[in-house]
């Protein structure tokens, strides 16, 4: 029997269109918009000023906190401007605008596609350059990945998950990349793992990709035959289910230990990073290359099969300028995500610039993504059968549009992940996660506000 | 594409509607009606047609005079009670008793509550007890079947139910009947009883389409089957046999059917285990020491009063808590 989560979920239709597009390499436009909020926590700084000339994986911004992370230019140039521009919901938000001019890379970065299987023994050393070359989650939720990979005093990671469940509907970019870098995403794992005191790291990856599965168990095999340092690393093929890629249902299939309400995978052992992080780890600690590229999947089913792509793409790209060399936007999308359908973010300024975390230009039709006008509940209960999380989203949305604080918190609603799964369910179109989602933002607010009396 | 859309995530959805769902409730219960129709021939098309026509009319009035709100005949619940109620009686019930039922049904048990979603009992049930109570010689007027296709009914089994033969002459007295006959549409009863086959084909269909769960109706089962054999082997000269429980009386239409109604159901699967225990044990007690030959009917009603505690107590399992 194939593991998988034990509570709730759904399942969507895979439509991995693109799953056959090799990555392709984007060419780097004449300007590129880099942001300073592409992580979560306190947006970058920026060191830079119009006028400075830049390279390629040069710092232009250092972190602002604790939770925050450096920013490398990702082309060769000059400054043009350090300003606000809009990010793809139109939130002003800090950019560095530079005007490429050739591609010429800053010292010590190593661009050759030569393998580095030897891990480095310094563990402090491999952090350090983690930060230093910006590295932060890619799964979704871009936390700066030194913070999540140095365990608190008094907390030990037992097991290193390396998320590859790609469990949301259309994207590829994950299942390409598991394909096409096997063997550095595995010496990732090993070096996190390293760092982590040796712990094991599965590779979970869902049954729906298992060409994925085959590849990376082979680079796994091979590593460990070749090189030291690579025992104790497995994948894991898991059941197909939505979300499975969500960090608290991936601990739970992988593990069987559920994360306490407002508690970190650590406090369960669990140290969760995404294929995409792992190979940006491999990137920055053997090459020593900054986070200044990713791979995105242009998709969707009103896209003619050539016309369908997986791309590296260098950030601060306009997400404009990416359409349109993939061929323009086709008649009938009607509406364009960054993300993937369930999660992702529809974008409102095509003119925004991707970011570190960027993993799709996915295009619905209007009839794919229209909602159904709502009716009145019918307590099926599909919601609740739904939830990941074993919330109740028909009682919460009933104690949300009522401003009922005390019940909405009782009844957990701060444990909401926002996977969508309730209104995916709904058969009478109620706005579940858009009433609970506000809902959710008071009731973490109140609690926290409770803390810090 | 001049404007783009924007709306917060997910940006899909799976497809189904309480249209959807309600539909397919009438694609599970075809079976049952075909079988009903075939058995009683024109009498049982005519409570059919005058049941769900009255009630999709009563619901298309007071929605659309009475509430002046939305009309919610299009969502087809008002088709499921109309089919419900029909098949919960004989087919020799007058049409005027019918429509009487579907007044009840639709005006006091649905609508008076609030509509779709928010009455508290069922409304084919309620509709049924108020006629069971108020016109008892036509709501036990089991005609045999005798209607487009010939029957074999065996003899001595004409004008009563088996479990109402069974409380009159006792255990003796329904020896003679075939549990063959019970599977395939030879027992006198309601429509909707014919044939245990037809009901548990649209059993299936529910669960294949994922309409409805299991758990309440599986548990009605159990609950029945366990505590008719306990008293049976203390006593089989006293106390019919589980199989002869489960087969007659509606017990199969009731539970797969009307206990399963998302409305006046608990919504959790731990909710609908408590829900299907009661309704079995409490069909048994009146079946065995009440006044009625059979109580499913009462047996819901009684526990959809008790969902808002059910679901008050009753939660899912929460992720890490």
């Amino acid at each position: 029997m194939m593991k998988t989560f034990s509570i709730g979920g759904i399942h969507p239709s895979d439509k991995k269109i693109s799953k056959d597009c090799n990555i392709e390499i984007l060419p780097v436009p004449a300007k590129v918009y880099i942001s300073m909020a592409q992580h979560l926590g306190a947006p970058a700084t920026p060191i830079v000023k119009a006028g400075d000339s830049v390279k390629v994986g040069q710092v232009i911004a250092e972190p602002a906190g604790f939770i925050s992370a450096y920013v490398h230019s990702s082309v060769s140039g000059t400054v043009k401007s350090v300003g606000p521009r809009k990010d793809l919901a139109g939130n002003f938000v800090t950019h560095v605008e530079i005007e490429t001019e050739g591609d010429d890379w800053a010292e010590g970065i190593d661009c050759s596609d030569t393998l580095i299987t030897e891990i480095p023994e310094d563990n402090k050393a491999i952090l350090e350059k983690i930060k230093l070359n910006g590295v932060v989650g890619l799964g979704g939720a871009t936390f700066p990945a030194h913070v999540k990979l140095s365990p608190p005093p008094g907390k030990k990671a037992d097991c290193l998950i390396l998320n590859g469940a790609e469990c949301e509907p259309y994207l590829t970019s994950d299942y390409r990349i598991m394909l096409e870098r096997s063997k550095e995403i595995v010496i990732g794992a090993a070096i996190m793992k390293q760092v982590l005191g040796g712990c094991p790291a599965v590779i979970g990856i869902e049954e729906n990709k298992p060409e994925a599965i085959r590849v990376m168990s082979d680079a796994v095999a091979e590593l460990q035959k070749t090189a030291r340092g690579y025992d104790g690393i497995s994948v894991m093929p898991l059941k197909k289910k939505y979300p499975q890629g969500g960090e608290k249902q991936l601990i739970d299939a992988v593990m069987k230990r559920q994360v306490k309400s407002m508690g970190l995978p650590i406090d369960v052992g669990a140290v969760v990073q995404n294929v995409a992080t792992s190979l940006a780890v491999y990137e920055a600690v053997q090459k020593n290359m900054p986070l200044i590229s990713n791979v995105l999947t242009v998709t969707g089913d009103c896209l003619p099969m050539d016309r369908q792509h997986n791309y590296k793409f260098r950030i601060g790209m306009p997400l404009s300028y990416i359409a349109e060399y993939a061929g323009g936007i086709p008649e009938d999308a009607a509406k364009i995500i960054s993300g993937g359908p369930m999660m992702g973010k529809a974008i409102a300024e095509l003119d925004a610039s991707t970011v570190k975390g960027s993993s799709s230009l996915l295009y619905l039709t209007a009839a794919q993504t229209m909602r159904g006008t709502e009716s009145a509940c019918i307590r099926c209960g599909k919601c609740a059968e739904a939830c990941p999380m074993g919330l109740e989203p028909f009682l919460l949305q009933k104690y949300a549009r009522n401003g009922m604080m005390d019940e909405l918190e009782e009844n957990a609603v701060q444990d909401c992940i926002e996977c969508g799964c309730c209104l995916y369910s709904c058969p009478a179109y109620i706005p579940l996660l858009d009433i609970i989602r506000i809902a959710k933002g008071d009731v973490i607010r109140i609690i926290r506000g409770r803390v810090q009396k | 594409m001049d404007k783009l859309l924007v709306s917060p995530s997910p940006h899909l959805h799976a497809k189904t509607s309480t249209k959807s769902l309600m539909r397919d409730v009438v694609i599970a219960l075809l079976p049952a009606v075909v079988v009903s129709v075939l058995f009683y021939g024109w009498s049982e098309l005519l409570v059919l047609g005058v049941s769900v026509a009255s009630c999709v009319l009563l619901e298309f009035l007071i929605t659309k005079y009475l509430l002046k709100g939305t009309c919610t005949i299009g969502d087809w619940s008002a088709v499921i009670t109309g089919v419900l109620l029909a098949l919960n009686l004989p087919a020799s019930t007058p049409w005027w008793v019918v429509f009487i039922g579907a007044v009840v049904a639709i005006g006091v048990a649905k609508m008076t509550f609030g509509g779709i979603g928010q009455n508290l009992f069922n409304p084919a049930i309620a509709g049924r007890v108020f006629l069971l109570i108020s016109f008892p010689t036509y709501m036990t007027d089991w005609t045999k079947p005798s209607g487009f296709v010939g029957s074999a009914l065996a003899d001595g089994f004409t004008g009563a139910t088996p479990l109402g033969i069974a409380k009159e002459g006792g255990v003796a007295a329904v020896e003679g009947l075939d549990y063959m006959d019970m599977l395939f549409c030879n027992i006198g009863g309601s429509a909707g009883e014919l044939s245990a086959v037809a009901l548990l084909i649209g059993f299936a269909y529910l669960l294949v389409r994922k309409v409805i769960r299991p758990y309440i109706t599986v548990s009605i089962w159990v609950t029945v089957a366990v505590f008719s054999g306990i008293f049976w082997l203390i006593d089989p000269e006293v106390y019919t046999d589980p199989a002869f429980n489960l087969l007659t009386g509606g017990l199969l239409l009731g539970s797969i059917f009307m206990a399963t109604d998302y409305v006046t159901s608990p919504m959790s699967n731990w909710g609908g285990v408590i829900f299907g225990v009661g309704i079995g044990v409490i069909t048994m007690l009146i079946r065995y020491f009440g006044a009625y030959p059979e109580g499913v009917s009462f047996a819901i009603l009684i526990m959809n009063s008790v969902v808002p505690l059910i679901n008050k107590w009753c939660h899912t399992k929460k992720y890490g808590r």
